[in-house]
């Protein structure tokens, strides 16, 4: 531990957000400390000092409320608890005053839009239609209402309603059947939602990612997303938040296009008066169509076509999350093409969209999976990194629904990956144990022991990005360049200046970019500190080996002679 | 300064210029048609016009010149000599007269013969660096920071501009396939004949920022491709079919509306078979050259006869005229078409002649197959393999584009069939002779063309 290593104090870092590395950890699926097969809060918490050392900067935590889990706990049956086989809420407070102590923050996913069936709030709605939670739920006599909304899960739903035998009546989902959405339209929602989050808030957390903030208002005659009065209740939310909560962070995920995701910023003007931070979608489709096609226009494009966003506002980037490899956002000619290429077996193909982890979509390949993490680390956005990537883990697509890339983290070559001393058996998802990706080759320790590793390569990418503010917070200019292969752009902070180039092809590149702009500069390469030859008028010749890329700081030329 | 100083440096400078298009030849006179200070102070700015004779041969050549009392910096590669203790040098690359162009433009200005004209609403490029970026054939282009660029014409043809006159039409009509004009320059000199002459000078455009032309692009696919010689374009990363198809788009909605904002007329029956007359000439010449084209000229003759015999009715109108790979740019907002001065070989008048847009199609269709052959060519000569594959890239790029094109347009090229396939035929005459002088190692690229338009 290093000593003093403390956050900042509330209220003095409100633009914390932009510069930090967020990870995607899964409580269930990281380590387990009582021997029950299934990760647990305390499990983490033993391991925040591995995560310190990793240089991540804020964990993020998919649900852990008390939950049916029939949804990956997103399916929510107590908005003030904790799942017990996770542990207790005093394990989650200590959790979070332990990752504090080492400098890391901790944001939790809230479900608003709908809860379990399973929550006592549907339970009271259902038997008692004129109680207090009456009106909770959106209920109807027929299923004819919004007939305009898509149906999300098409495989598994083929409705938006689903009737109740209890209360003889319909009730309004956008996901599955199982989850009831809640009805905003009673003020008496909005409140008790409220006062949820202020509960969690109060435990001392750092912010809430919203999961499927577009659904929650409904309106007859619209498709029921995005609606003026979903924007109005998140825009009352986070009054709460600046009121009562400085330096809180509200991450939407909305799986819009760029140019309506920028909605659930808020007013442009104000500096945004939504949500801090939203989900680029688009970004991570792209990145692997960049590659597969050695050329920077998939990419190129989707950075021209994102609108600004509030001053006080970031992007959230990833390259996969416990869901799958989302291709709602692209043209139906590269979403055939994407399907094509990565999901050449049925199995792997989830509703519209891929469940593999990073390694085994690329096969393995260590050099595209460092090129893909240097992208991810580079483009504007704050990166969100998912448990397990950063030492190359594989994935197990024989397991149902999402659960193929949420297998235990592999810690060691010993029993159970040394996730868990469990029987074997009792483990809630099995460790991987193909010849490749396996427990036995794949671990953190092995990791750790070879220092040119994936993980030691990743935790010093991390920490060059740290020391580059540009990064986080800097403007971002594609500059094109000679070779279409070839994808290059600057990062600019102030006198932070970051030049970033990629090579999208399996083959070796040249590429000539015009760099007058920043004529009279010397390129320092950011992992090695070489400094390469300074820029001048003509165009600056670089060649890069395949899927190469630099990362280069570009500093004032001093004349280097000795006095 | 003297002009008579500068021109006297002028006949020793000259051939050594890319753009100078007599350079095997001897220069008989050169006379200064047209001399202009566009500035007078430190660095001094004149705009010269000059008319080189040689043989027979008189072409007018553009010439603006910056003067120094000191060495400029960076600019010793374009100096052109010293005059009575000052420094001579191409005004182009010396970034104080490239700002004075732009204050011109800005101001509208006439200057004696010469011109500035803007488009309505145009932002200039005010206070950007210039730096020259390539020496064409026969212009020389510099970018103003990464927002404007201007295309200064060196040999200049009297008459209207067609780039010029194109970019405009198309700027005004707010074509989004091409990039904006900003505006452009007109001059006027006399001749050695007495005959009072005006051209377009340059023209400035918005810069295509971050832009690669299509040729880069398709010759990347083509090389993905090689490298898997077992498997299909449709099977490789790098295929490029939905780029052709988008290029086909862009291609109609210029030819779209060009149609809409230039003349337009139908060409009668008489007009076309006089044009297949001329295919059959030039096929007849290019066998003498190109022998190698002998087994299939009279199946390409063919081709020309169905052409003379089409009853249909022909519609024409203003078409790039010089359409390849190499003309048109992938942006980060889709393709754009560039260069619409028609082929540089050609006169005046043919290359603003009213056409079938058919031929600019048939052009880019034969861009695919040189994209698909010409690494092969080089690089695999004997790899039948390879070769076959190649043919499959540019079946599919080819078909692609024309569908592209079809949905855009609502006319499949491939429906004018004997038009589409006399065009390409012409095409594939010209390549042979092309490449029988130039590149005889390329010539399969034509003669499998050929092959391929005789036997189907």
């Amino acid at each position: 531990m290093n000593g003093g290593d403390h956050l900042p104090a509330a209220g003095t870092d409100p633009d914390w957000f932009k510069r930090a590395v967020f990870y995607e950890v899964l409580v269930r699926s990281f380590k387990d400390s009582d021997g029950d097969g299934a990760g647990d809060l305390r499990g983490l918490t033993d391991k925040l000092d591995y995560l310190h050392w990793l240089g991540v900067d804020c964990l993020w935590l998919p649900p852990f409320y008390p939950s049916p889990l029939r949804d990956g706990g997103y399916d929510v049956s107590d908005y003030k608890g904790v799942l017990p086989e996770f542990g207790t809420l005093e394990d989650f407070s200590r959790f979070v005053r332990l990752a504090h102590d080492r400098s890391m923050r901790v944001i939790i996913d809230f479900v608003m839009n709908h809860t379990s069936d399973q929550h006592p709030w549907f339970q009271a709605s259902r038997e008692n239609p004129d109680g207090p939670y009456g009106d909770f739920y959106v209920w109807a006599d027929d299923d004819t209402g919004y007939p305009d909304a898509r149906i999300i899960f098409v495989d598994t739903e083929s409705s938006n309603w689903t009737f109740d035998p209890v209360r003889r009546q319909y009730f309004w989902h956008r996901f599955f059947g199982h989850q009831p959405d809640l009805n905003y339209d009673n003020p008496a929602v909005g409140e008790a939602i409220i006062d949820a989050l202020r509960f969690w808030l109060d435990l001392g957390i750092d912010g809430f990612r919203l999961d499927a903030v577009p659904y929650l208002f409904e309106e007859e005659g619209t498709n029921c997303e995005n609606l003026p009065r979903t924007h109005s209740f998140l825009k009352q939310v986070r009054k709460v938040i600046d009121d009562e909560y400085p330096d809180t962070v509200l991450l939407s995920e909305a799986n819009q296009w760029p140019a309506d995701v920028v909605e659930y910023f808020g007013e442009f003007s104000a500096g945004g008066d939504e949500c801090h931070m939203a989900f680029h979608f688009p970004v991570m489709p792209r990145i692997f169509m960049a590659v597969r096609r050695e050329s920077r226009y998939p990419v190129s494009e989707i950075m021209a076509q994102t609108p600004l966003i509030p001053t006080n506002c970031q992007w959230g980037i990833f390259l996969r999350n416990h869901d799958e490899l989302t291709l709602e956002m692209v043209t139906d000619d590269e979403r055939d093409y994407m399907w094509a290429e990565y999901a050449k077996d049925p199995r792997m193909k989830a509703n519209i969209g891929i469940r593999r982890r990073l390694a085994p979509l690329l096969e393995n390949d260590t050099d595209q999976i460092e090129l893909f993490t240097a992208m991810l680390l580079s483009l504007p956005g704050s990166p969100v990194l998912y448990y397990g990537d950063e030492i190359g883990m594989g994935d197990n697509i024989w397991l149902g629904d999402r659960d193929s890339v949420r297998t235990p983290m592999q810690w060691t070559p010993d029993r159970n990956a040394g996730f868990s001393n469990a029987e074997p058996g009792r483990l809630t998802l099995p460790v991987v144990m193909d010849a490749v990706y396996g427990y036995q080759v794949t671990n953190v320790e092995s990791h750790l022991t070879n220092t040119s590793s994936l993980l030691h390569w990743t935790r010093h990418m991390i920490e060059v990005r740290k020391q580059n503010p540009a990064f986080g917070l800097g403007d971002f200019t594609d500059i094109g360049g000679s070779n279409p292969s070839v994808l290059s752009y600057v990062r600019e902070f102030g006198d932070d200046i970051v030049l970033c180039v990629n090579n999208l092809s399996r083959f070796p590149q040249p590429v000539e970019l015009d760099l007058r702009r920043h004529e009279g500069f010397q390129p320092i390469e950011l992992m090695g500190g070489v400094r390469f030859p300074p820029i001048g008028e003509l165009p600056y010749l670089l060649t890069l080996a395949p899927h190469g890329f630099y990362w280069f700081r570009l500093v004032p030329q001093v004349a280097e002679s000795t006095p | 300064m003297t002009v008579e100083a500068v021109t006297a440096l002028l006949p020793a400078w000259l051939p050594h210029q890319r753009w100078f298009g007599g350079k095997d030849q001897p220069i008989d006179g050169l006379t200064v048609v047209a001399a202009t200070q566009l500035r007078e102070r430190e660095p001094e700015f004149w705009h010269l016009l000059v008319e080189v004779t040689q043989g027979d041969k008189a072409i007018v050549y553009q010439v603006p010149v910056s003067l120094r009392d000191r060495a400029g910096d960076r600019l010793e590669h374009v100096l052109l000599g010293e005059v009575d203790g000052r420094f001579v040098y191409d005004a182009l690359h010396d970034k104080e007269t490239t700002a004075e162009l732009l204050r011109r433009f800005e101001a509208q200005d006439q200057v004696e013969e010469l011109t500035f004209h803007t488009e309505p609403g145009a932002l200039l490029p005010l206070g950007e660096p210039s730096l020259v970026l390539t020496a064409e054939q026969s212009n020389t282009s510099l970018a103003y920071g990464d927002s404007a660029l201007l295309k200064v014409f060196r040999r200049l043809v009297p008459g209207v501009n067609p780039d010029v006159e194109i970019h405009d039409a198309l700027t005004r009509a707010g074509c989004e396939y091409v990039a904006p004009l900003l505006g452009w320059l007109d001059g006027g000199w006399t001749d050695r004949d007495g005959e009072q002459q005006t051209a377009g000078l340059a023209m400035l455009q918005k810069f295509l920022v971050t832009a690669t032309d299509g040729w880069a692009l398709a010759t990347t696919s083509v090389r993905d491709l090689y490298a898997e010689a077992d498997l299909r374009a449709d099977e490789v990363g790098g295929d490029f079919a939905a780029e052709s198809a988008r290029l086909g788009m862009a291609t109609a909605g210029v030819h779209a509306c060009m149609a809409d904002v230039l003349p337009t007329r139908t060409l009668s029956r008489d007009e076309v078979a006089a044009m297949a007359t001329r295919m059959v000439e030039r096929l007849d010449d290019a066998v003498e050259i190109a022998p190698e084209l002998l087994p299939f000229a009279p199946a390409l003759a063919k081709a020309f006869d169905d052409l003379a015999d089409l009853d249909d009715v022909i519609a024409a109108q203003r078409i790039h005229g010089d359409y390849h790979l190499g003309q048109v740019m992938r942006t980060v907002v889709g393709w754009k078409l560039v260069d619409f001065e028609g082929e540089p070989e050609k006169p005046l008048a043919e290359r603003v002649a009213l056409d079938s847009p058919v031929r600019d199609v048939a052009a880019m269709l034969r861009s695919f197959d040189y994209a698909a052959r010409h690494l092969q060519i080089v690089d695999h000569p004997d790899n039948e393999q390879i070769a076959y594959r190649a043919v499959e890239w540019a079946e599919r790029n080819r078909s692609a584009f024309c569908d592209g094109y079809a949905k855009s347009s609502g006319r499949d090229p491939r429906e004018a069939d004997v038009l589409l396939r006399a065009y390409e035929t012409d095409k594939v005459v010209y390549e042979a002779v092309y490449e029988a002088r130039n590149r005889p190692s390329w010539l399969p690229i034509p003669l499998a063309g050929a092959e391929r338009l005789a036997t189907r």
